[in-house]
Formats: structure tokens, C-alpha cells, sequence
């Protein structure tokens, strides 16, 4: 209305009117229309007048309104504010709807954007990222930071020294174990649940911790150890071991008659799963009866429950109670062993070897120049004679394993006595009979053989390595030996005369017929031994008659037999006859057979070689 | 403390819920029902001159279209035969229910529940079979989940068997 009522006229007088228009509401320029409309279809003198009156104006109007209702003039003006506009909006303190109003457009904008194109609004982003990805790290590293803080404090202290220990036995990093003990956990909960009612038989809960029921989350936790059995088919005996809900786990461990199942916040470390399992399996040694045969009277389980507080309050210790680390231990102590073993075991083992080779280096026949292990072999090298013992049977006797042994021997003569004492015996072929023995390198054989043999012996045995002399006192020829016991047996022989007589019977003739050809053939060998015999014959008599007698019987005896015998051939320079009377009696004279002994001849052989 | 598990059985939508939610005071969200197969409820009673904490399972299942898992009745000490006075097949299927319990765990103490008594002009229970079940010395109740009629009773006589 203001627009009729203003100052009429031209130039200076509209701007004011014009920047009214501007500002108006849509109603304002609506009511403008009819008027409009008037003037174009007018045309009395009235018209004419206004026409007159108002055509500036008019025309000014029919500008704005053809600026207004074109988009692109609009687009051009709004454009040219917009900005202002927004800020002025900001400025008046009306933030959110304008964001509210923005937001969709917004989004959309910037998902069509990354869809053209990612690298635009990363290009755009970059310089805030970076930045928002330092403060991340930098968060991450300082909570690190608090972590190797907490280190470096232990690091200096007792228990720093304690945790290094610890690494030291279990084979984590000292990191690790201070980790460990800085976890941040809380057992909430600790149920024990009676595996086929699904009652719970003790609870152990943290102070200001919301629950349900008991018997509602035993119930539930063994309905879904069914369901979880039943829709997986898992094994008998077998159940669910953890569930997991954000930060808050529950650990189950499976018992027999019951199972136990700790609700924890936080990260748990795995120490506490064994004192789970070491609680169970104490309830299950000290409650075994009365849990299989539970009726729902929990009143002997009252005590449970400091068992499942004290597993409630668990922290992480060194030294976990059950068998803990104690792999670890055995672990170490079973390589120490074999470490250990297998070193003692080569210790004796080379002891042996080295008592063996002791053992060889007494042996005649072997000199050892070197030993000791070569490619995990023991190796003993040195010279061996083909004659001395066997080595593989000293490693045999020693209970050593041949495959370990290696022999290397060089091929020598021995100069061992006992050594050429067999080379002589393989060389010389000693006959029954004979023995060899070397002493110093002098062989000396033993025993009785032929005489052709022994006189060649002396040649042959110093062709023999190692024998320098022969020694032939303890050899004796066959035909000595022989020659010998003819001696014995002629000495032996016993020709008797009647009594006070020196005649011979016919028995007696016979008999010396037969002496005389054993005398011939002993002057015969003692001459091939040249060791010429002569024969005494010595004439006896009994002790009865006077001695002047008894001298001359005797004499009268012994000639008569070498008269005899020089009538059967014998040499008479060889045969000597000596009356000996009663001297040298043949036998005692206790009865009157043994007194006809003595009215007799008896022989002696006497030759140089005998003793 | 006396603790006793006792299962609620009985055909699909006779009531077994509906009575254990009148019974009890705590009960945990129909939401286990279907993914376990089971909902747990606990009432505490007087029974004997002490304390004794009824725990309820009620076993989801025994229609056409979810078999219920007989583990669950697994230690029990009793169990609760729910029976929908008003459709006769639910009936049988409650004979069918106490024999195939007998198979799986042997013979525990129930009773037996009629329910939605409050229905009464529905009422269809044959006064036969009635009368040989009381000779097989069942407990038989007319209850209703409703109303409230014969419920407590029910648990309390249910108790009384197990405890005797
Ligand atoms: N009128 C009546 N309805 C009942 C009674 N008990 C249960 N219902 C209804 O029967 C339906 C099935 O009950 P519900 O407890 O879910 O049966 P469930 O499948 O055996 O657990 C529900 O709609 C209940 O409201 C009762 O005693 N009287
Ligand atoms: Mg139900």
C-alpha cells in the first residue's frame, strides 16, 4: 500500500519505492497483477492520464517484473548475494537448520564425487588427513609409550627383575611378560554349574556387577552347551569353550559332572584358563561323589564358592599353579639331558676307544701311530703284522660298534718274541712233539725229534725275520730218546745164578742170548750218537756165605757173562766185569725170592752224553 | 539350598508359557525361546520348612514345525504335563509326550495340567480317559494361565512329589 500513498514523480523519488518491491513478500507483488493488467487493456482519456503519469514508473514495474519472473536474471541476482545471504544466516545464530537443510545435498554431492572421481576429494582432503592420521598414530604410540613407561619402571626394579627372570624361563619376551602383567581384565563372574540339571552349585561375583539370577544364567549357559552340542554334533564330552560379546568374554571349561564358566571384561591371559581347569578338576577330586549323585542340595557345595572367589580374583602370576610353564622346565631339562647324554655318551664312548687302543698298543704284533675322531668315526691308524691278533675282535670283545671303528695298518715284521715265536712255528713247522719258545730273539725248541730234522733246524731258523740265534738244549733227538730208554731197559735186567754157582742155566743162556742182541744194537745207536758206550757187568751174591767168598763168586759171575757175551759178538774192549759181593745188593734180602735177586748180574751202561 | 530343574511339556500353544510367566517372578526374554529351544525361570517356594528354588525350563517345540530337544529334560527332577483343555488332540499328545519322557530319562514326578479352565464352555476332556488316568494315579489339574486358577497349586503339588 505504501507503494500509492509515497511522494510521486520521477528519477530520485522511485529508488526508495523500488527498493520496497525489492524486499516485499510474494502477496505484496501479487496484489500489484490487476492493476497491471488495467493499464495495458485501458484506453479512455483516464487512462491516458495515468499513462502520462504513471508510464515511468509503469515501465520501471514491467522491467522488474520481467527480471523477476526470468530464472537466468534471477539465478544472476541470487548469485550474486547467496553467499552474503548464508553468512548473514550464520551470523544470526540459526546454524542447524541450514545444516539440516545442506547436510542431504551435501552428502550426496561428496558421494558423487568420490564416485567420479576418489582422487578429487582425496587430492581435497590430503591436507586434513594427514594431520587426523598423525594424531591417530601419535594416540596409538603414546598408549604404547604408557606400556614401554611401565617397562622401563620395571625394567630397574625387582619386579623388572622378576619379569626378566620369567622371560628368561618361559621363552617370552620380557615385553610380553611385563604385557601380561599389565593386562587389563576383570573376572566378573565365576559359575559353577552342575552339567546334567543345569543348576549352579556356586557363584562368585565382583562387587557392583549387574546379574541375573543365578540359576537363570546356569540354566541358560547349560541350554546352550546342548544347543550348541546338539546343532554341531560335537563329541561327547565336548562343549563350548568361549563366547565372546564385545569386550566381555565367557570362558566355559568342561568338567564331568560339572562345569565352571567365568565371566571376564577385559583381555584375559590364557594363565587364567588352567587356574579354570585346576579349580574344576579340585572340585571334581574333593566333590566327585556328591556331584554325580546331586539332588539338587546344594549345601555340600557350600564351600565352592571361595573356590570360585579366589579363581574370580585371579591375576596373572609368574608362576601359574598348574603344570604352568612346567613344559618349559621339562622341556629344557629333557635337552639338557640329551645335550648332556649325548656328550657323556661320546665322552665314554671315546673313553673306550681310547681304552681299546691302550688295550692294542699292548698287543705284540700292532703299533698304533695315531688316533682319534675323523668324520664321526673313530680312526686308528698304525702297523699291524700279519700274524698279530685280530683288532676287529678286540672292538667285538669290547662290546664297540664296529661301524664307528676305522683300522688303517701298514704290513711290518714284528719283533716281538712272541710274534716270531709264531712265524717261526708257521715257518719251521715244529713236528708233534715239539714245542718252539723264543726268548730274545733266540728260539729254542723243545721236545724230541728226528735228528736229520733238528740238524737242518738251525739253517732254516735263522732264515726265519727276527730269530738271531738257535738254542737246541731243550731238543732232543728222537734217536737219544730212544738209545735212552734201550739204557733204562738193559739196566733193568736182572741174569741169576743158582745158589754159590756161577753157571748158567739154560733159561738164563736164553735169556742172555737175548741181552747180547739189545747191547749190540744200543753200541750201535750210541755210536750213531757219538756217544760210544761200554758195559759194565756186575757180578752180585747173597749174604749168606763169608765175604772172601762172596767177592770171588761174584767176580767168577760177572766174567762168566762176559765171556758170554764175547762168545754172542760183543767187543770185549767194551764190556768191563766188577764183583761187587754183597756191595750193591739188588734187592733187600727179606725173603728168599728177593735173596735169589741177589745171586745174579746186573748191567751198566756208561757212555759220555749221560748224566 | 534345595535347588530342582523342572521341565514344562506339552503340545504347541496349550499354555506352558503362559502358566510358568503366572507362576514365577523372574523370567528371561521370549527372545531364547526360539534360537535355544528353552526359556529358564526361577521361583523360590517354601516347601518342608525351607527354601526351595524352582528352576523352569520350558521347552520350546513338540509342533510340526520344531522338534524339541529331549537334552534339555535331561536332569530334571520333575516336569509339568500341560495339556489344552479345549482341543482334545492335545490330550494324546500329552499321553505320547509322558511316555517318550519315561523312555528318555525314566520315570520322574508329574502333573498333570489341564489348562485354560476359564474356557469353560469349551470344556471337552473325556470323563473315561479321566477316570483311568486317576487310576494310573496321576495328579490332574484344571488350570488356567488366565486366571491364576490351580496354578500355584499345580507347581506346589509338583514340589511335593519330588521333595516326597
Ligand atoms: N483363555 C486362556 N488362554 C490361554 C491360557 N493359557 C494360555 N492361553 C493362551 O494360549 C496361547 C498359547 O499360550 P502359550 O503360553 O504361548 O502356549 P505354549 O506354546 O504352550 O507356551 C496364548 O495366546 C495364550 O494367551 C488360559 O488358561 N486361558
Ligand atoms: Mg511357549
Amino acid at each position: 500500500m505504501d507503494t500509492f500513498s509515497g511522494p510521486v514523480g520521477c528519477g530520485p523519488h522511485f529508488l526508495p519505492a523500488r527498493q520496497i518491491i525489492m524486499a516485499d513478500t510474494p502477496a505484496t507483488r501479487r496484489a500489484l497483477e490487476p492493476a497491471e493488467q488495467a493499464s495495458a487493456k485501458g484506453t479512455g482519456p483516464f487512462d491516458e492520464l495515468r499513462h502520462l503519469i504513471l508510464a515511468p514508473e509503469q515501465e520501471a514495474l514491467d522491467r522488474l517484473h520481467q527480471r523477476v519472473a526470468d530464472p537466468e536474471a534471477r539465478t544472476e541476482d541470487v548469485s550474486s548475494v547467496v553467499a552474503e545471504a548464508i553468512q548473514l544466516r550464520r551470523q544470526q545464530g540459526d546454524d542447524e537448520a541450514l545444516s539440516h537443510a545442506l547436510a542431504p545435498t551435501i552428502e550426496t554431492a561428496l558421494r558423487e564425487s568420490v564416485r567420479k572421481d576418489p582422487a578429487t576429494l582425496a587430492d581435497a582432503l590430503f591436507p586434513v588427513m594427514g594431520p587426523a592420521i598423525r594424531k591417530s598414530i601419535l594416540e596409538t604410540l603414546r598408549s604404547f609409550l604408557d606400556s614401554f613407561n611401565e617397562i622401563m619402571d620395571q625394567s630397574f626394579s625387582w619386579q623388572g627383575l622378576k619379569s626378566r627372570f620369567e622371560a628368561l624361563r618361559t621363552g617370552r619376551s620380557f615385553t610380553e611378560v611385563v604385557l601380561l602383567h599389565s593386562l587389563v581384565f576383570r573376572v566378573e563372574q565365576v559359575f559353577l554349574i552342575h552339567k546334567k540339571t543345569g543348576l549352579p552349585l556356586g557363584h562368585a561375583i565382583a562387587p557392583s556387577v549387574a546379574t541375573q539370577d543365578p540359576s537363570l544364567v546356569s540354566g541358560m549357559l547349560s541350554a546352550i552347551q546342548d544347543f550348541v552340542r546338539d546343532s554341531f554334533h560335537t563329541a561327547e564330552g565336548q562343549g563350548l569353550g568361549r563366547m565372546n560379546v564385545g569386550d566381555l568374554d565367557v570362558w566355559v571349561e568342561q568338567g564331568p559332572y560339572a562345569i565352571i564358566a567365568a565371566v571376564i571384561r577385559g583381555i584375559a591371559p590364557r594363565a587364567l584358563r588352567d587356574t579354570l581347569a585346576e579349580t574344576l578338576e579340585n572340585i571334581h577330586r574333593q566333590y566327585g561323589l556328591q556331584l554325580e549323585r546331586f539332588d539338587g542340595n546344594t549345601a555340600p557345595f557350600a564351600a565352592i564358592d571361595g573356590d570360585l572367589a579366589r579363581c574370580r580374583e585371579f591375576r596373572y602370576k609368574e608362576e601359574p599353579r598348574r603344570k604352568g610353564r612346567g613344559y618349559v622346565w621339562a622341556a629344557a631339562a629333557i635337552v639338557l639331558l640329551l645335550v648332556g647324554g649325548w656328550a657323556g655318551w661320546r665322552w665314554w664312548q671315546d673313553h673306550r676307544w681310547s681304552q681299546l687302543v691302550e688295550t692294542l698298543r699292548d698287543q705284540p704284533g700292532l703299533v698304533i701311530t695315531s688316533f682319534g675322531r675323523e668324520h664321526g668315526r673313530f680312526v686308528i691308524r698304525g702297523l699291524r703284522d700279519r700274524l698279530a691278533a685280530d683288532p676287529i675282535q678286540f672292538v667285538k670283545n669290547a662290546g664297540l660298534s664296529i661301524k664307528r671303528g676305522e683300522f688303517h695298518w701298514g704290513a711290518y715284521y714284528a719283533l716281538d718274541d712272541a710274534i716270531i715265536q709264531q712265524r717261526a712255528i708257521a715257518q719251521l713247522l715244529p713236528p708233534p712233539g715239539v714245542t718252539f719258545l723264543v726268548e730274545d730273539g733266540v728260539l729254542r725248541p723243545q721236545g724230541s725229534a728226528s735228528s736229520t730234522w733238528a740238524s737242518d733246524l738251525v739253517r732254516r731258523a735263522l732264515l726265519v725275520p727276527g730269530i738271531r740265534a738257535v738254542n737246541l738244549a731243550g731238543l732232543h733227538r728222537n734217536e737219544q730218546t730212544a738209545f735212552d730208554k734201550a739204557k733204562s731197559d738193559i739196566q733193568s735186567l736182572v741174569v741169576t745164578f743158582p745158589i754159590a754157582s756161577a753157571a748158567l742155566s739154560p733159561s738164563q743162556m736164553a735169556a742172555l742170548r737175548a741181552i747180547a742182541l739189545r747191547l749190540k744194537s744200543l753200541f750201535a745207536s750210541a755210536d750213531d750218537l757219538q756217544q760210544p758206550a761200554t758195559l759194565e757187568v756186575i757180578g752180585h751174591c747173597d749174604s749168606t756165605g763169608a765175604e772172601t767168598t762172596n767177592v770171588f763168586l761174584s767176580q767168577r759171575r760177572a766174567d762168566r757173562v762176559v765171556w758170554q757175551l764175547g762168545q754172542l759178538g760183543l767187543p770185549g774192549t767194551r764190556l768191563h766185569a766188577k764183583g761187587a759181593a754183597t756191595n750193591e745188593p739188588v734187592r733187600k734180602e727179606d725173603s728168599e725170592e728177593n735173596r735169589q735177586y741177589n745171586r745174579s748180574v746186573t748191567f751198566r751202561v756208561t757212555s759220555p752224553g749221560a748224566n | 539350598m534345595l535347588q530342582k530343574k523342572i521341565c514344562m511339556l506339552g503340545a504347541f500353544a496349550v499354555g506352558k508359557t503362559s502358566l510358568v510367566r503366572r507362576y514365577v517372578e523372574s523370567i528371561y526374554s521370549d527372545a531364547y525361546h526360539t534360537t535355544v529351544g528353552v526359556k529358564i525361570s526361577k521361583k523360590v517356594v517354601q516347601a518342608n520348612n525351607s527354601e526351595v528354588n524352582l528352576v523352569l525350563w520350558d521347552l520350546y517345540g513338540e509342533d510340526d514345525f520344531q522338534k524339541m530337544n529331549w537334552k534339555h529334560l535331561q536332569g530334571a527332577f520333575g516336569y509339568l504335563l500341560v495339556a489344552d483343555g479345549t482341543r482334545p488332540a492335545t490330550l494324546d499328545k500329552a499321553l505320547a509326550l509322558e511316555q517318550k519322557a519315561r523312555a528318555e530319562v525314566g520315570p520322574l514326578p508329574f502333573v498333570f495340567v489341564v489348562n485354560k479352565c476359564d474356557l469353560v464352555n469349551d470344556w471337552q476332556f473325556d470323563a473315561a480317559l479321566e477316570a483311568q488316568l486317576v487310576a494310573k494315579k496321576w495328579t490332574i489339574l484344571r488350570s488356567s494361565a488366565k486366571t491364576g486358577e490351580s496354578v500355584e497349586e499345580a507347581f506346589s503339588q509338583l514340589t511335593g512329589k519330588m521333595l516326597g
